[in-house]
C-alpha cells in the first residue's frame, strides 16, 4: 500500500481512495491545519489582517465581498475577515474557559466519586445528577445574569453545564480502571488513596475525558454562539463569532455574507475539533 | 368602469384639484375601495399589559388602536384636536376645567353605552389611579382632581391646576376608552387582549397570548373621527396579529406574499423592500429625538464640560449616514422638528472635535499613556446599555462610541437581559449615559420625559429611583412645570423653546435622529394611516385585488 | 427487587430536593427582582411608597427561610405561586405553554430517531463508498451548525424560496414541520453516531459472519441483531436529551415565534421572573428523575446479562 504517502495528490484518485484516505488520516490532517490556522488568529491577529476588528469605516458599510474587503463589511462599515480574525481570540479563550471549567471541576468530581465509592459516590453522583435535572440552557441564562454579561461570565455559563457530563464519564472510567489488577494491586501494596489516585487511576482514565474535551470545545462555541443570539452574548463590540452569527443573520436579506462567513468558520472548526475527538478516543485504550 | 374613466378625465383636466380631491377622500376614490378581507401584520414583539395609559410601548399601541376610541382626534397632519367620541367640548379660562359633550349612540362592544359615566370612570382611573386595582395614573394627564356627570351624555372634569395639555391628552392611545368591565378587571388581568372591551372598529376575537391576535371588524361601527374621509365600518372583515420577532423571517414573510404590513423595518432593509416595489411608511413620532442622555449624578459626567465635550465629539451626520437613511432625519434638537414648539437648535449641536478636546482639557481631564482621559487616577469610561426597542440603538452606540474614542473618552455599551437593564437604568452609577425617546405630540411630551417624578431620563433626586444621590436641577423642573401649568399656548411653546435650548446648553442631551416608526407594506395595501405618533390604524384600510 | 426499586426511588426523590434547593437559593441571589422590574420602570409611574406596598403584597419582604418553607409547602399542594411579570398563576401558564412544547419535544423526539435509523442503515446499506462516508460524516455536520441558524436557513429556503410551507398562516400540521425538524436535527446527530458505532461493532462479530455464510441477508442480520443493541443507548440518551429538547425549544420557539415552555422560560429568566422559573426547573426535573428511573428498571429487563446487578448505574 504505497498509497498512504500519496493519497494527497489527485493523481490518486482512483476508485477507492476513500479507504485510503481513511488510513491515512487526511480529514485528521485538515483538521488540525484548520486549528493550528485559528489559533494563529487568536494569537497574532494583526499578522493576518491590516483592519481593526472593532473600529469602522463610516461610509464603508454594508459593502459585498471584493478585492479589498474579502468577506464584505457590516453595517458599521468594519471588515467581516478582521473581525473572523480578531474574534477567534475570543471564541477560542471563551470555548477554552469553558472546557476548563468543565474539565477539571467535572473530573475532579467524577474521580472522586469513582474512587472512594460507597457514600462519597452516591452523594458527589446525586449532585450530579441534580445538575442535569436542570435544562443547561435556563442554567447557563441564570449563571450569566448572576455573574454579569462579558467573554468569560459567558463561558463560565457554558462550562458549569458541562460538568456534570465529565463528572460521569470520570466516574464511569475510574470504576472501569479501578477494577483492574494493577489498581487493586497498587491498594494491597499499601498505596494511599490519593497516591494511587495520581499515579494509576489518573492517567489510564485520561484518554477518554480529553476526547471528551475535545468534543465539548466545539459545543461549546455553539452554546456560545446561542447564548449570543438569545442576547445573552458578550457586549458589543467584541467580535465573537458566535456574535456575529447572531447579529448577522438580521442582515440576512440584504447581505448574506454577514451571517454566513462566521457560520462556516464555526461549522469547520467545530468538525474540526469533533474529527480530533475521535481520532483521540480511537487511541484510547 | 365610468368611476375610472371619470377619474382619467379628471385627472387630465384638472390634475390639480383631483390630487386635492383624492387626499380629502372624495366619494370617486371611495367607490373603487375592495372592502373585506383579513390583513395579516407582522409585529416584531409580543403587547405587554394593554391597561390603555400603558400605550406608549408600540406593539401595545398597534393592539390599542384598533380596539378603543377616543375622546378626540388629533388630525396627523395639523395636529390640531378634532371631535371624535366627543361631538364638542368646553373650557375654561385657566384650563382647570373641561366639559364634553359625548357623541349618542355609541356603544362598547360588550353592548354597554359609552355615556358621560362611562368617560367620568376612565378618566378617574386615568387621572388618579386605582390602588386597589393596582392600575397606575396615566403619564399624559396632570392635577386631575375629579369629575362630573352633568347629564347622561355630559361630562366635566376638575383641575387642581392648569392643565392645558389635558385635550390633546385626551387624543392619544393612553386615553382610549374601555368598557366598566375592563376597569373593574385587576391591572395584571388587562395582560389579556380578550379582555380589554373598547368602542374601536376592531374588536379582538382571539388571542394566543405571545403569538397571534385576531380581530374582526364591528359591523354596527359608525363613530369614527367626525371629520375623515372614510366612514361607517372598517373595510377589512379582519386582522391577524402574528407575532415574528426575527428581521428576516418579517421581510422574508412580506416578500413572499405570507404577510401584508410588517413593523418595523430596519434601515438598511429599505432599499431591497422597495426595489421589489414594496412600500415603506415611515411614520414620525413627532416626540422627543432619539437621544443620549447624561445622568449628572455621576461624579465623571458632573462636569457641565464633560457633558458638553462628548455633544461635541457626537457626529450624527455620520451616524444617520452610516446607520440610517432619509426616514430619520439627523435632529436639529430634543424634539422632532415635526413636535410642536420645535426650536431649530443646530447652531448649539455642531460637531467639533477640536472644542470637544479644549474642554476636556478645560475639565482636567488629559490624555494617558492609554490614549484614554485621566484625571487623578482615574479614567473617563462611561458606560450605558443599548436599548432593544430602539431603531440599531447597539449599533448607533457602538458609532457614539468608536467618536468618543477619538478624544480619549471610552462608551462601553452593554449588553444585558432585561431584568439587570431596568435596575441599572435606575443607578446613575452604573449608567452615567442612556439611550433615551418618547413619542407623543404634544409639548408636554418634553416635560414627562425629563421630569422626576415620570420619566426622569437625567435620573434626578425626587423619582422613583433610590440610587440617585444629589442632582436635581430645580431651574429646569421649573420650566417642565410651568410647560404643564401655562394656560397661554403661545407663552407655553415659548417654554418648550426655552426647555430645548437649556437642557442643550447644559449639555444634558445629545440629539441623534428623529426616531420614526418604520413600516413595509404590500403595495396592495391601501389607506394604510398613522395617528399623530406614528401608531398604525387600520381603520380605512383595504387590500386591492 | 423490591429494596432495589425502593433506593432508586429515593435516590430520584433526593435529586428532585436537591435540584429545589438549590434552584430556589440561585433564583434568590439573581440581582434586581421581578418587582422591581417590573414595577419600577418609568411606564408604570407608582412611587417608591407604592412599591414597597406591592412588594409587600407578594411576600417578597419575608426572610428567606420562611420564603423557602412556604415555597416547599405550596409546591407540594401543587401550588406554584404567581408570575409576577404575567400576573397570573403560574400553574395557569403552564398549561397553555406546557402542551405545545410536549408536543414540538415529542414531535421532534420521534423524528430524531427516525433521522437516526434513516442515517445509520442508509450508511450501511449503501454500496458506493464515497456515499457511504458522506452519510457517515453527516451527523459530525449536523451539531456543527448552530440551531437558531438551521432554523432561519430552514425557513429561508423552505418557506421563502421554494414556498413549500406558510410559517405566518400555516395549518396545524404544516405549523410543526419546519421547527420539529429544526429541533430533530440537532438530536439526532448523537444517536446517529452511537448507533453507527454499535452497528460497526456487530457487523465486526463472529456470529455475523456465521449468519451470513447460512444464507441471511446483511439487512436481515443488521435489523435482528443491531435494533436491540441499539435501544440501549438510546434509552440512555434519553434521560439528558429532554433537557436538551427544552434548551433547543427555546431557540426554535424564538425563531418560528412559537408560544410555548420555551418562550416562557426565556421571559421568566429576563425578567427574573423566579415563581416561573421554580416550576419549570421543578418540572424537568421531575421528568429527568422519572425517565432515568424508567431506564434504569428496563435495563435488567432488556438485557439479561444485567439482571442480577443491585449496585448503583450511573
Amino acid at each position: 500500500m504505497s498509497a498512504e504517502t500519496a493519497s494527497g495528490t489527485s493523481a490518486d484518485l482512483r476508485p477507492g481512495w476513500v479507504t485510503r484516505l481513511k488510513r491515512v488520516p487526511v480529514t485528521l490532517l485538515l483538521a488540525w491545519t484548520i486549528v493550528f490556522i485559528v489559533l494563529a488568529w487568536a494569537a497574532l491577529p494583526s499578522l493576518f489582517t491590516g483592519y481593526s476588528g472593532t473600529e469602522g469605516v463610516p461610509g464603508e458599510q454594508l459593502r459585498p465581498p471584493s478585492a479589498e474587503h474579502v468577506l464584505g463589511t457590516d453595517g458599521l462599515g468594519r471588515d467581516v475577515y478582521a473581525r473572523i480574525v480578531y474574534g477567534a481570540r475570543h471564541s477560542l479563550s471563551g470555548a477554552f474557559v469553558a472546557v476548563t471549567v468543565g474539565l477539571i471541576l467535572g473530573t475532579l468530581l467524577g474521580l472522586i466519586a469513582g474512587a472512594r465509592g460507597g457514600w462519597t459516590d452516591v452523594v458527589i453522583m446525586r449532585v450530579v445528577d441534580s445538575m442535569l435535572a436542570v435544562p443547561s440552557l435556563l442554567l447557563s441564562l441564570s449563571i450569566i445574569v448572576l455573574l454579569g454579561f462579558g467573554t468569560i461570565n459567558v463561558a463560565i455559563a457554558v462550562g458549569a453545564v458541562a460538568i456534570a457530563r465529565f463528572a460521569r464519564l470520570a466516574r464511569s472510567e475510574v470504576m472501569r480502571v479501578r477494577r483492574s489488577e494493577y489498581v487493586e494491586a497498587a491498594f494491597g501494596s499499601g498505596g494511599t488513596f490519593w497516591a494511587v489516585l495520581y499515579r494509576h487511576v489518573l492517567p489510564n482514565s485520561l484518554t477518554s475525558v480529553i476526547a471528551l474535551a475535545a468534543l465539548q470545545f466545539g459545543s461549546a462555541i455553539l452554546a456560545i454562539s446561542t447564548l449570543g443570539f438569545l442576547g445573552y452574548g458578550a457586549p458589543p463590540p467584541t467580535p465573537e463569532w458566535g456574535l456575529l452569527i447572531a447579529e448577522g443573520r438580521n442582515y440576512l436579506s440584504r447581505a448574506w455574507w454577514l451571517t454566513a462567513a462566521p457560520g462556516l468558520v464555526v461549522v469547520l472548526v467545530v468538525l474540526s475539533a469533533d474529527r480530533i475527538s475521535k481520532a483521540l478516543g480511537r487511541t484510547a485504550p | 368602469m365610468i368611476q375610472v374613466k371619470y377619474q382619467r378625465f379628471l385627472a387630465s383636466a384638472f390634475a390639480s384639484l383631483a390630487s386635492i380631491a383624492i387626499l380629502a377622500g372624495s366619494a370617486t376614490a371611495q367607490t373603487a375601495i375592495t372592502k373585506g378581507g383579513t390583513l395579516i401584520y407582522l409585529e416584531q414583539q409580543p403587547h405587554t399589559n394593554l391597561y390603555p395609559p400603558a400605550g406608549g410601548f408600540y406593539p401595545n399601541g398597534g393592539v390599542l388602536n384598533q380596539i378603543t376610541d377616543k375622546l378626540t382626534y388629533q388630525n396627523p397632519k395639523t395636529l390640531e384636536i378634532e371631535p371624535w367620541i366627543a361631538e364638542s367640548w368646553t373650557v375654561n379660562a385657566d384650563a382647570t376645567e373641561y366639559t364634553f359633550k359625548i357623541r349618542p349612540g355609541v356603544t362598547f362592544s360588550d353592548g354597554t353605552p359609552l355615556d358621560a359615566a362611562a368617560v367620568a370612570k376612565n378618566f378617574d382611573t386615568y387621572g388618579l389611579g386605582n390602588k386597589a386595582l393596582k392600575q397606575p395614573v396615566s403619564e399624559v394627564i396632570t392635577n386631575y382632581k375629579g369629575s362630573e356627570v352633568i347629564d347622561p351624555l355630559t361630562v366635566k372634569f376638575f383641575f387642581t391646576k392648569p392643565s392645558v395639555g389635558f385635550l390633546q391628552g385626551t387624543s392619544v392611545i393612553g386615553s382610549g376608552l374601555v368598557s366598566l368591565k375592563t376597569l373593574a378587571l385587576p391591572f395584571d388581568a388587562l395582560g389579556d387582549a380578550t379582555k380589554i372591551i373598547g368602542s374601536g372598529p376592531f374588536v379582538v376575537k382571539s388571542e394566543v397570548l405571545g403569538r397571534e391576535l385576531v380581530m374582526e371588524a364591528r359591523k354596527d361601527y359608525t363613530w369614527g373621527p367626525a371629520k375623515l374621509a372614510h366612514q361607517g365600518r372598517a373595510n377589512l372583515d379582519g386582522i391577524k396579529y402574528v407575532v415574528t420577532p426575527e428581521d428576516s423571517v418579517r421581510i422574508g414573510a412580506l416578500l413572499a406574499g405570507q404577510a401584508n404590513v410588517i413593523r418595523q423595518v430596519q434601515a438598511y432593509d429599505e432599499k431591497q423592500v422597495q426595489s421589489k416595489g414594496y412600500i415603506i411608511y415611515a411614520a414620525s413620532t413627532r416626540g422627543v429625538n432619539n437621544t443620549v442622555v447624561f445622568r449628572p449624578d455621576n461624579p465623571l459626567v458632573s462636569d457641565i464640560r464633560v457633558r458638553k465635550a462628548l455633544l461635541h465629539a457626537t457626529n450624527a451626520k455620520e451616524i444617520v449616514a452610516t446607520l440610517f437613511s432619509a426616514n430619520y432625519p439627523q435632529a436639529k434638537s430634543i424634539i422632532a422638528s415635526t413636535a410642536q414648539g420645535y426650536v431649530d437648535q443646530s447652531a448649539r449641536l455642531a460637531y467639533d472635535p477640536a472644542l470637544a478636546a479644549k474642554l476636556l482639557d478645560e475639565a482636567g481631564w488629559t490624555i494617558g499613556p492609554k490614549g484614554l482621559r485621566q484625571k487623578d487616577g482615574k479614567e473617563l469610561v462611561l458606560q450605558a446599555y443599548e436599548s432593544p426597542p430602539q431603531p440599531q440603538n447597539k449599533e448607533t452606540l457602538q458609532l457614539v462610541a468608536q467618536q468618543w474614542g477619538k478624544v480619549g473618552v471610552k462608551l462601553n455599551v452593554l449588553a444585558g437581559d432585561a431584568g439587570s437593564r431596568v435596575a441599572d437604568s435606575l443607578d446613575p452609577m452604573k449608567t452615567p449615559v442612556a439611550p433615551a425617546m418618547v413619542g407623543r405630540a404634544d409639548p408636554d411630551v418634553i416635560r414627562s420625559q425629563y421630569y422626576p417624578t415620570t420619566r426622569n431620563a437625567l435620573l434626578q433626586k425626587g423619582g422613583v429611583s433610590n440610587k440617585v444621590q444629589s442632582f436635581v436641577d430645580e431651574k429646569l423642573n421649573t420650566l417642565l412645570e410651568e410647560i404643564a401649568a401655562a394656560t397661554d399656548p403661545v407663552k407655553r411653546l415659548a417654554l418648550v423653546g426655552e426647555v430645548q435650548a437649556y437642557v442643550i446648553d447644559q449639555g444634558y442631551v445629545i440629539p441623534i435622529f428623529e426616531e420614526p416608526q418604520a413600516f413595509a407594506a404590500s403595495p396592495k395595501v391601501k389607506d394604510f394611516t398613522f395617528e399623530a405618533v406614528g401608531r398604525p390604524s387600520f381603520y380605512a384600510t383595504w387590500i386591492a385585488k | 427487587m423490591a429494596s432495589y426499586l425502593l433506593g432508586r426511588v429515593g435516590q430520584a426523590l433526593v435529586v428532585l430536593a436537591l435540584t429545589f434547593t438549590a434552584a430556589f437559593l440561585l433564583l434568590q441571589v439573581l440581582p434586581g427582582d421581578a418587582i422591581m422590574i417590573k414595577f419600577m420602570s418609568p411606564d408604570m409611574g407608582l412611587t417608591a411608597d407604592q412599591i414597597a406596598e406591592i412588594r409587600a403584597s407578594y411576600g417578597a419582604d419575608r426572610p428567606l427561610w420562611e420564603r423557602y418553607f412556604t415555597t416547599v409547602g405550596n409546591f407540594l399542594t401543587g401550588n406554584f405561586g404567581i408570575s409576577i411579570q404575567a400576573g397570573v398563576p403560574v400553574s395557569q401558564q403552564l398549561a397553555t405553554n406546557l402542551p405545545p412544547t410536549l408536543l414540538l419535544a415529542s414531535l421532534a423526539f420521534v423524528a430524531a430517531l427516525i433521522l437516526t435509523i434513516i442515517l445509520a442503515t442508509a450508511s450501511n446499506m449503501v454500496g458506493m463508498e464515497w456515499l457511504r462516508a458522506g452519510l457517515q460524516s453527516l451527523p459530525s455536520l449536523f451539531i456543527s451548525v448552530p440551531v437558531f441558524w438551521l432554523g432561519i436557513m430552514l425557513i429561508q429556503i423552505f418557506s421563502f424560496q421554494l414556498g413549500l410551507v406558510s410559517v405566518i398562516s400555516p395549518g396545524p400540521v404544516e405549523r410543526l414541520v419546519l421547527p420539529v425538524l429544526t429541533l430533530a436535527i440537532p438530536i439526532s446527530a448523537p444517536l446517529a453516531q452511537i448507533l453507527m458505532r454499535n452497528i460497526d461493532q456487530v457487523l465486526a462479530q463472529p456470529f455475523v459472519a456465521v449468519a451470513r455464510a447460512k444464507g441471511a441477508s446483511r439487512s436481515w442480520v443488521l435489523w435482528r441483531h443491531v435494533a436491540r443493541n441499539a435501544i440501549m443507548p438510546t434509552l440512555t440518551i434519553a434521560g439528558v436529551l429532554f433537557g436538551e429538547l427544552l434548551a433547543g425549544a427555546v431557540v426554535t420557539e424564538a425563531v418560528f415565534g412559537l408560544s410555548g415552555l420555551g418562550g416562557l422560560t426565556y421571559q421568566a429568566v429576563g425578567n427574573h421572573d423566579t415563581a416561573v422559573l421554580q416550576a419549570i426547573v421543578v418540572i424537568s426535573a421531575l421528568a429527568f428523575v422519572t425517565i432515568n428511573l424508567i431506564v434504569d428498571l428496563l435495563y435488567p429487563v432488556l438485557d439479561p446479562r444485567l439482571g442480577s446487578r443491585s449496585g448503583a448505574p450511573a
